[in-house]
């Protein structure tokens, strides 16, 4: 085999670790809570383990370990009785506190009958799950905030899907900061970027014009697309928020797109995504449905540009980035506050970090600023 | 996982300190072209910034953030044209340089 490049011809390595199977602490978004609500369990694969996601007759939604104590059967296999799920193999009875509270054949459960829950939390017609390889409960400030517009009439419902990715996700985490890849993936045309990561947060502001090379012409009287104002956070490792804001040449459209996933192992995620759209004079009644619709597919057709790129790309641990590019690197230090523990976290993943890139005020401006800085300063220094 | 330093700090201009002209806020500044600036806060900048103390959460799920800060951002502006802060001049951003698309 003839070698074209080596190490010692300066070809560049790519480097990468194994992607870690410890999983990120912190809140989960598994979905829209009605999804389980259907009076039977439901088996979820999360955090490289199986889980049971049952409604108890009180309403509550819980979430346990989905082997059994008893002898490892499938409780998410099983069937609701009142507030607890019974084991499919002997009808041992669970509760959503991971007590198991009765065995019908026997008059005592024995000591030790207490098998692994998960705090959740419901909230905007979705169902979080408190992910801590610590253990510990998820702490008063660290707080999924409230989509306001989600339980609001002049809203429409969700528009929700999900699908499964298998790669690592730390590929969809790194697109809050991809800046090109919005122009060569999605066609859209940032004139204004800005990344902002601070505590357990991490924020994108965007502000993009429509690339009329690509969106199809606006149909004989209907509005045309001219860009959109998008603000997204990632409350904590999993779930980001877009307050999407989509500029027609006749009016604005309100949205609030949900991106989250949660890990089923270390080499897969299921990737979530939601909208939904605010009623208005220019969008009354049905027509925001149809347009929720709509746009719910427009971004799934963006999340399969990016899955297709996922799918066969390779993980990389020592991108090669250009002055161009956003700031990669930082955000996986930020990035790696939820996969250590809490006494582990360092000042730097969790210290404000801005990055901005703002091409409204044109170059020529800033030159001629800058000669004229030039000038008067030549002026000033000649003696007097 | 390690963290690793940005290829781009190691090979090029690094963080550089600034006080911010309007509190004296001591941050980390880098310009990569005139479009782009990074800014790097630690804990005892956070707290001292002025713009921040006197900021209040906007509308929206995510309007608990802190968007920037004006004086801060006027002094970069500042330092950047007087030369404090260094610009390459040869690099005008993603969006001048993105090619035609078929
Ligand atoms: S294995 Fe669950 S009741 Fe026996
Ligand atoms: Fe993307």
């Amino acid at each position: 085999m003839t070698a074209v490049g080596s190490e010692h011809d300066g070809v560049r390595a790519i480097e990468a670790e194994a992607a870690p199977t410890r999983f990120a602490r912190g809140w989960h978004c598994l979905g829209l809570s009605s999804r389980f609500t259907d009076g039977k369990p439901h088996t979820v694969k999360a955090f490289g383990q199986k889980l049971v996601v049952f409604a108890s007759g009180d309403g509550k939604l819980n979430v346990l370990d989905a082997y059994c104590r008893h002898m490892g059967g499938d409780l998410s296999q099983g069937t609701i009785k009142g507030n607890e799920i019974a084991c499919p193999f002997h009808d041992w009875r669970w509760g959503g506190d991971g007590k198991c509270k009765s065995i019908p054949y026997s008059r005592r459960v024995p000591l030790r009958a207490r098998t692994a829950a998960w705090t959740t939390m419901e909230q905007d017609g979705l169902l979080f799950v408190w992910n801590d390889p610590e253990g510990n409960p998820p702490p008063a400030d660290v707080t999924i905030p409230v989509i306001e517009g989600a339980t609001r009439d002049d809203w429409t419902d969700w528009v929700w899907s999900e699908t499964i990715v298998h790669t690592n996700c730390r590929e969809v985490v790194d697109n809050v900061v991809d800046m090109a890849h919005f122009f060569y993936v999605h066609y859209s045309f940032p004139t204004y970027f800005k990344n902002i990561f601070e505590g357990h947060t991490a924020t994108q502001i965007m502000k993009g014009s429509g690339r009329p090379d690509a969106r199809p012409p606006a149909r004989n009287g209907e509005p045309q697309m001219t860009g959109n104002t998008s603000i997204a956070t990632y409350h904590g490792p999993s779930f980001m928020i877009d307050d999407l804001t989509y500029h027609y040449d006749t009016m604005d459209i309100k949205s609030v797109l949900i991106n989250a996933h949660y890990p089923i192992d270390a080499n897969s995620f299921v990737l979530h995504s939601g909208i939904i759209v605010q009623r208005s004079d220019a969008l009354e009644g049905e027509a925001a449905d149809v347009m929720a619709r709509k746009l719910g597919d427009f971004i799934l057709k963006g999340f399969d540009q990016d899955i297709q790129i996922w799918k066969n790309k390779t993980r990389i641990d020592n991108p090669l980035l250009c002055e161009e590019d956003g700031p990669v690197y930082q955000l996986r230090r930020w990035y790696e506050q939820f996969y250590v523990d809490v006494a582990d976290v360092t000042p730097e993943m969790v210290e404000r970090f801005e990055y901005e890139l703002d091409t409204t005020r044109p170059v020529e401006a800033w030159r001629k600023e800058v000669e004229a800085n030039l000038a008067r300063r030549a002026a000033e220094s000649q003696p007097a | 996982m390690t963290i690793r330093e940005d290829n781009r700090l190691l090979d090029g201009a690094p963080m550089l300190p600034l006080r911010c002209a309007q509190c004296g806020t001591r941050v980390r500044v880098r310009k990569s072209s005139w479009h782009q600036t990074s800014i790097q806060w630690d804990a005892e900048a956070m707290d001292a910034c002025l713009e921040r103390r006197a900021s209040t959460p906007g509308g929206g799920p995510n309007g608990g953030r802190f968007p920037s800060c004006e004086a801060l951002r006027q002094t970069i502006k500042q330092a950047a044209l007087d030369g404090a802060i260094p610009v390459p001049d040869d690099h005008y951003g993603p969006v001048a340089t993105v090619p035609e698309t078929p």
